[in-house]
């Protein structure tokens, strides 16, 4: 790899191998599945280590801080329980699908990419690592050994929200994660929402961010609260899983009930 | 070619295979162990569903090679000799399937579900056995004697 031979690093192979159907590989696979050191996760001196090797199985059943509920509920939606069995979040991530679950939870939580290569370890904001759909900023040689979230972020309230034309095994239509910091009267004091599969990279939504600031539940019931303006970033596209009027629509609804939802998970 | 040893069914195979030959195909193909069925081929329908070192996984979407030094078990595995397992047995009483294709990959499922709820202290209630089927489809709808059968099941297993 680090000489140029055409090589693609897989972790579970669960987008690899259907994306490949009859065809073979145009060049080798090397499979980090099973390098202990990268199937570490847990806390570490700068937040949250999830190591490359962690599939979504392992998200699903560790215990965690509050902050990963959204990233725990895209754990569970992503394809089934064999696909999660297999899958890893560092996977999903390095696919750099425009729909990928695993990204706006990590958008919300302020992730870092951690990549390992020839000339050493860096990190990427994970918003730079995703340069565009199925793009990622890792360089030649180098592979993703995991994501850190920083301190601050884990105590802090999460959902998510996925639409899609099932209910399971299922490309989204939309999706919506928010990762809130509240006061004592219940009232949002910080707010972070990203949204997947309405843009060619997940974004987050800063005019609807600043927005929330102060709003609190009552606020939220207004089912007009989230307004066009706020989706600025996003550009849905019409294609077969729905139109882009229909997404818009969509994503301004799931907002609202995403943010809910993290609201009703707040301590007070 | 890839040298691939895997423990099937409690005993230790080892084939020189195509690099990029798939685990189903390395257990219907060379091992013919048919039980284990292909459906769909993008991992979506459950039929291919075998135990990787205790855990269901769909074998149309992992290489022979990625279960180097691994366990598989695959339905034929399951019997102690004439014995049937609960899970084979609960499906057979409660007649939980219609076709049967897709079956093999439906008790691969059924077990490893009740496995998993049983280590965490959880109630697999039909909610949930429902729940944890999204990953199996059946084609003749015969969802209900399968969710009947994974229950019974669970109470013998």
């Amino acid at each position: 790899m680090v000489e140029g031979a055409r090589a693609r690093v897989v972790a579970g192979g669960t987008d690899l191998f259907p994306q490949l159907g009859d065809r073979l590989p145009d060049g080798d696979l090397v499979d980090l599945g099973r390098i202990r050191d990268l199937n570490e996760m847990g806390q570490c001196p700068d937040g949250w280590l999830i190591g490359a090797g962690t599939t979504w199985s392992e998200i699903l059943r560790a215990e965690m801080p509050s902050g990963f509920d959204g990233l725990k509920a895209a754990a569970r939606e992503v394809g089934s329980v064999q696909i999660q069995n297999r899958a890893t979040l560092v996977g999903n991530i390095c696919n750099a699908s425009p729909a990928a679950d695993g990204i706006p939870p990590l958008l919300t939580l302020n992730a870092k990419v951690i990549l390992v290569g020839p000339r050493g370890t860096r990190r990427m904001d994970l918003p730079d690592f995703l340069r565009g759909p199925r793009q990622t900023g890792m360089r030649q040689g180098e592979i993703v050994a995991g994501v850190l979230v920083p301190r601050g972020v884990c105590e802090r309230s999460a959902a998510f929200r996925k639409l899609g034309a099932r209910r399971y095994l299922v490309i989204s239509i939309a999706m919506v994660a928010a990762v809130l910091r509240c006061d004592a009267a219940g009232r949002i004091a910080n707010a972070r929402v990203a949204v997947g599969a309405a843009s060619p990279v997940a974004r987050r939504l800063p005019a609807l961010e600043a927005a929330l600031e102060g709003a609190d539940a009552a606020a939220l019931a207004d089912p007009g609260f989230v307004r066009p303006e706020h989706l600025a970033p996003l550009a849905p596209v019409s294609d077969v899983r729905g139109s882009a009027e229909y997404r818009c629509d969509a994503i301004a609804e799931l907002c609202r009930r995403t943010v809910l939802d993290a609201l009703s998970r707040s301590p007070r | 070619m890839a040298e691939v040893t895997i423990k099937v069914n409690g005993a230790p195979v080892s084939r020189d295979v195509p690099d990029a030959m798939l685990l189903v195909e390395f257990l219907r193909e060379e091992l013919r162990l048919t039980g284990t069925h292909v459906g769909c081929d993008t991992s979506q329908c459950g039929a291919c569903v075998v135990h990787l070192d205790g855990r269901a996984v769909k074998s149309c979407t992992t290489l022979a090679a990625q279960a180097y030094g691994a366990e598989v078990t695959t339905i034929e595995g399951l019997a102690a000799g004439e014995e049937l397992h609960p899970m084979q047995r609960a499906f057979h009483e409660n007649h939980g399937l219609q076709c049967g294709f897709c079956t093999p990959g439906m008790i691969m499922t059924g077990i490893d579900m009740v496995r998993r709820y049983r280590a965490a202290g959880q109630e697999l209630d039909e909610a949930a056995i429902r729940h944890e089927l999204e990953g199996n489809l059946c084609r003749c709808t015969g969802y209900h004697n399968i969710v009947k059968s994974i229950r019974q099941a669970a109470g013998e297993m």
